[in-house]
């Protein structure tokens, strides 16, 4: 940055801009990307489950919160 | 025992088998015993960068189907006595790599070389899987532009998942090569800097290689640029090969050195 963008404030720099896509698009990306298992692990739950009950469906979401990472498994019977 | 870095990247063209080719002579000249082995199968081309194309007969899939052993496949380098090279098949099949047979040749390598270099092909298929498989640590390269950081972040994602150290509940280590940053743009505000790449990959840094043109000409001759002692990207090089061998090297400066006048105007 040159002096005079330093005393007369920041105006939005390309690098900048990029900066706050990639932002933007990875935390959505991570999100969903997470647990590449999660489809298989859905699928094989279902099985066992279905051993005992009928299930109709699987919601399973994943949060971190500081360096715990939790994931949330809702079971819908039938 | 040796160790298995494979160097890998999600966008291709970011220079990874530049890197790979120039770290494993970087790694040889600090007296390693190195094997750079070309695992994007289909697609040769570490073999032109390291100028030891002419010299191919057998390839890795020669060497995991048991049609040839691992000394006649493997090349030795023109000028580093202590660095080898196994190039990639060319065979259009994806599917000729198989899992156990990557772990057994690694195996052998281990036994004979400090240092195993993979050169993963692009992307995140199945090519990509036998690199990372048994990979001890990762290098990661990006360019500092959107769609490279991105797909590295895809990539970074995926390596645990597909890591068999992983799987025994061990880290595979993983740094970040930003590669043809360019220091007149960076200050400019017109390219992403060092720390907006690290914040977002939220990886430790191994090196900085600045844009260069000469990387070009060393690619026509198939000399990796490492061996010129006066361009900044081979010291780039040289110092990034010594970190990875533990060596605490300072970083390059890549700042721009600007008059008063031009400070004030630019």
């Amino acid at each position: 940055m040159s002096l005079l963008t330093n005393l007369f404030g920041k105006k939005s720099s390309s690098a900048n801009v990029a900066r706050d896509r990639l932002k933007l698009v990875l935390a959505h990306e991570r999100a969903s990307n997470a647990l590449p298992y999660m489809e298989d692990m859905k699928a094989e739950i279902m099985e066992v489950i279905k051993k005992y009950t009928q299930v109709k469906d699987i919601h399973i979401s994943s949060q971190n919160n500081q360096n715990i990472d939790v994931l949330e498994m809702e079971i819908i019977l039938k | 025992m040796g160790i298995v870095i494979t160097v890998t990247s999600g966008k291709g063209g970011v220079g990874k088998s530049t890197t790979l080719a120039n770290l494993a002579v970087g790694m040889a000249d600090e007296g390693k015993k190195v094997v750079a082995v070309d695992f994007d199968i289909g697609l040769r081309n570490l073999d032109m960068l390291l100028g030891l194309e002419n010299r191919i007969v057998y390839n890795v899939i020669d060497v995991m189907e048991g049609k040839c052993n691992l000394t006649q496949a493997l090349i030795n380098d023109k000028h580093s006595k202590n660095l080898y090279f196994l190039p990639a098949s060319q065979t259009s099949d994806k599917n000729v790599l198989n899992k156990e047979k990557v772990k057994t040749l690694l195996d052998t390598l281990k036994k004979e070389f400090d240092i195993i270099l993979l050169d993963s092909p692009a992307g995140i298929e199945g090519g990509f899987e036998h690199a990372v498989a048994f990979a001890d640590r990762a290098l990661i390269i990006s360019t500092p532009d959107v769609s490279s950081v991105r797909d590295a972040d895809r990539v970074i994602g995926i390596i645990d998942a597909k890591s068999e150290k992983a799987k025994a509940g061990e880290e595979v280590l993983k740094h970040v090569i930003i590669n043809r940053i360019k220091p007149e743009l960076v200050e400019r505000g017109d390219m992403l800097n060092t720390e907006d790449v690290l914040n977002i990959l939220a990886l430790p840094l191994i090196g900085v290689v600045p844009d260069c043109e000469k990387v070009i000409s060393s690619t026509n001759l198939g000399e990796p640029i490492i061996r010129d002692k006066n361009v900044q990207s081979g010291e780039a090089y040289r110092r990034i090969s010594k970190r990875i061998l533990g060596e605490d090297v300072e970083y390059l400066d890549l700042s721009i050195k600007k008059g008063f006048f031009k400070r004030i105007f630019s």
